[in-house]
């Protein structure tokens, strides 16, 4: 049963850039091929009283009458150069775009990530504690119920209350003008759509940690543990809870893009000046430079997240390290 | 009252969606200090769920429905289950049929045993506590108990596991023990071994047990008594000898009959036709009626008491009424009718 690690990684590492190479021909394809003028996003409203032969020669200059693998090997020529070509919108470097914009995805992306994780681990074990009673009962429908409203929906309504109605908080942006180094500002900002991206995932994984709870406590051994006299409480956190965790990290190592790919939609709606709006805003003006490596961005740590999930999940199991032990002593014989 | 543990009147009703099944019924019986006291019948005959409604390991759904379970001269029927935390492992604790599952997986195997300890004595130092579950661990018969301290139970083969449970049932010097078909889930060979400790054990501490089975030459090498159980009741109790060489009962001559080594030479392993009833609508009568060659009329509609044949042996048949016609057991035996 032992691997070579170099093999074990190696494979990993191979099917890793496979599919990112499989990805960048899918994303490249398919957004040139898709209906609509990226000259829109680089002249604006202009392009419509341009001639033909102006257009041409605009589309000669961006290089987009070449066949579509030629352009597909310029770009890898020039990305593996670290040139990712400029962004037709913003007349800038694409990078450049990108680094203005990813704090914020990462902060509302990262903070959401934590309260979600944290959220559904309380949540579960609430829900598993009180199996069948009311809390459990009443969590479970409202969670149910909740986890079916579709964000931009439930968004809309938050932002009609709390914003419209109540004037208690903003309803887009990160900062208003001219506060944006105030911490309490943004942090305002963040409150909505946090509580989207939060609220989108949060039953989903608590559900799976109260049902993983349920089917742990009525494992063997928590029968042994009640007959040595255990109490509930000790069974629950000191058993059951510390044999879910393990998998619970490795499920959660997966979810990071689904969570991720959560704030894009949020993003969206609430005008927040994250990658999750840019990216929306590159594909519907066809900037291709930016929208290929947002892509490219975002599948890369899809790709990789599942893959650390695997990883976690293939050396967690115990029986994996069992047989390391077993080579080096020779005490388990009865 | 010198008795450890005794049930009276014990049923044990469990809510299914098909109905209710009668799972233990009318169960009466005692255990005596340092005695081992076999319940044996085949699965399904309620003789686990006997255990766990001792140690109120019950599942939801069950529930204790008349009778009372006195231990120490305590009745315990009501105590909730703080009450019942403090007694478990304590005055009586449990080893489960399967040494594979009962084991927390992610545990070493020293940890748990220790956890048995310390549930009863929090502040007992460290050292003493390590030292305890080493004396422990030998005990039990794992040797080299300091390098397997640390082992996880999937380091451990089937009867290691079984002796580790041992050792965990042990930890707080219960007075009772239920054994649970210790050895069901264990291979053959190994099932003798962890027999004879389990008897060893008891001649050593002195703890009363009740040891179930499914198979009676298991229970004849360590059983003081015998308690034969069929569809939730008990239908014979006795001494070891008197159940072995003086059987009353139709069924337990038919689990006798059926014992491989009873029938060396014949062609064929003699069985008891038929299968028993199902618990959710159990008969009018005695339930074995329908499967008994010695079956009266009056089986099918009344039950039949319990018998006394001695001060220690009962059994519940009509076949010991008076005016019953003499049967002679199949099983030869002295009959004193």
């Amino acid at each position: 049963m032992k691997k070579n690690p170099f093999v074990y990684y190696g494979k990993k590492a191979l099917v890793f850039l496979l599919s990112v190479f499989i990805l960048s021909v899918a994303v490249f394809y398919i957004s040139r091929l898709a209906p609509g003028d990226p000259l829109m996003s680089y002249y604006g409203e202009r392009v419509e009283k341009m001639s033909v032969e102006e257009k041409e020669a605009a589309r000669d200059k961006l290089g987009l009458n070449d066949p579509i693998h030629i352009q597909y090997i310029r770009w890898v020529e020039n990305a593996a150069k670290g040139d990712f070509g400029i962004s037709f919108k913003y007349k800038q470097d694409v990078m450049e775009v990108i680094g203005q914009r990813i704090g914020f995805t990462l902060i509302l992306g990262g903070i959401g990530f934590v309260l979600t994780f944290v959220g559904a681990l309380l949540l579960g074990v609430l829900c598993a504690w009180y199996e069948d009673k009311w809390v459990d009962r009443i969590l479970c429908k409202g969670g149910t119920l909740l986890s079916c409203i579709p964000e931009f929906w439930l968004s809309l309504v938050l932002i009609l209350v709390f914003a419209v109605t109540l004037h208690w908080l903003p309803s887009s942006g990160a900062y208003d003008i001219g506060y944006k180094d105030d911490v309490l500002n943004r942090i305002e900002h963040l409150i909505l759509p946090l509580i989207i991206v939060v609220l989108q995932h949060l039953w989903y994984y608590a559900y799976m940690i109260r049902n993983k709870l349920l089917e742990e406590t009525r494992a063997d051994y928590v029968l042994l543990g009640k007959s040595k006299g255990l109490s509930k409480k000790e069974i629950m956190f000191k058993h059951c809870l510390r044999n879910i965790l393990p998998s619970y990290i490795s499920i959660m190592a997966i979810s990071v893009p689904h969570v991720v790919g959560g704030t894009y939609i949020v993003e969206t709606v609430f005008s927040y000046p994250g990658i999750g709006a840019l990216s929306y805003e590159s594909a519907r003006y066809h900037d291709y430079n930016l929208l290929m490596v947002l892509c490219m961005m975002t599948s890369i740590l899809v790709i990789f997240c599942n893959l650390i999930g695997q990883i976690i999940n293939e050396k967690i199991d115990p029986r994996i390290k069992a047989n390391e032990v077993v080579e080096t002593s020779e005490v388990t014989k009865v | 009252m010198d008795e450890l543990l005794k049930i009276e009147n014990l049923s044990v009703g469990i809510k299914s969606p098909a109905g209710k099944v009668q799972a233990v019924r009318d169960v009466s019986l005692e255990l005596h200090p340092g005695e081992v006291l076999a319940i044996v019948g085949e699965s399904g005959c309620g003789k686990s769920m006997l255990c766990k409604t001792i140690m109120k390991l019950l599942p939801k759904s069950a529930k204790i429905e008349s009778g009372k379970i006195i231990a120490n001269g305590v009745d315990i029927t009501n105590y909730s289950d703080k009450d019942m935390r403090r007694l478990r492992g304590k005055l009586f604790s449990m080893i489960f049929q399967d040494p594979m599952t009962a084991l927390n997986p992610t545990i070493p195997i020293g940890k748990q045993i220790a956890e048995a300890i310390l549930v009863h004595e929090p502040k007992l130092p460290k050292e003493e506590v390590y030292n305890r579950v080493i004396a422990l661990m030998e005990l039990v018969g794992i040797q080299q108990p300091h390098e397997r301290y640390k082992l996880y139970p999937y380091n451990f083969s089937g009867g290691m596991r079984q002796r580790s449970m041992m050792a965990i049932a042990l930890a707080a010097n219960p007075k009772v023990l239920l054994a649970d078909e210790p050895t069901t889930a264990l291979d053959v060979t190994i099932q003798a071994q962890i027999l004879d400790l389990l008897k060893e054990i008891q001649t050593k501490l002195g703890t009363a047990t009740i040891l179930v089975s499914h198979d009676l030459g298991v229970v004849a090498r360590c059983a003081d008594r015998v308690a034969i159980m069929y569809a939730g009741k008990i239908v014979e109790i006795g001494t070891a000898e008197e159940v072995y060489y003086d059987p009353r009962h139709p069924y337990t001559w038919g689990l006798m009959q059926s014992l491989p080594a009873l029938n060396k030479g014949a062609k064929e392993l003699k069985t008891i036709p038929g299968m028993p009833p199902t618990l959710i609508d159990p008969p009018v009568g005695d339930a074995f009626a329908c499967r008994n060659e010695y079956a009266l009329e009056i089986d099918y509609h009344e039950q039949p008491p319990m018998f006394k044949i001695t001060d220690t042996h009962y059994a519940a048949t009509w076949l010991l009424d008076p005016r019953a016609p003499k049967v002679e057991s199949p099983m030869g035996g002295k009959r004193n009718v």
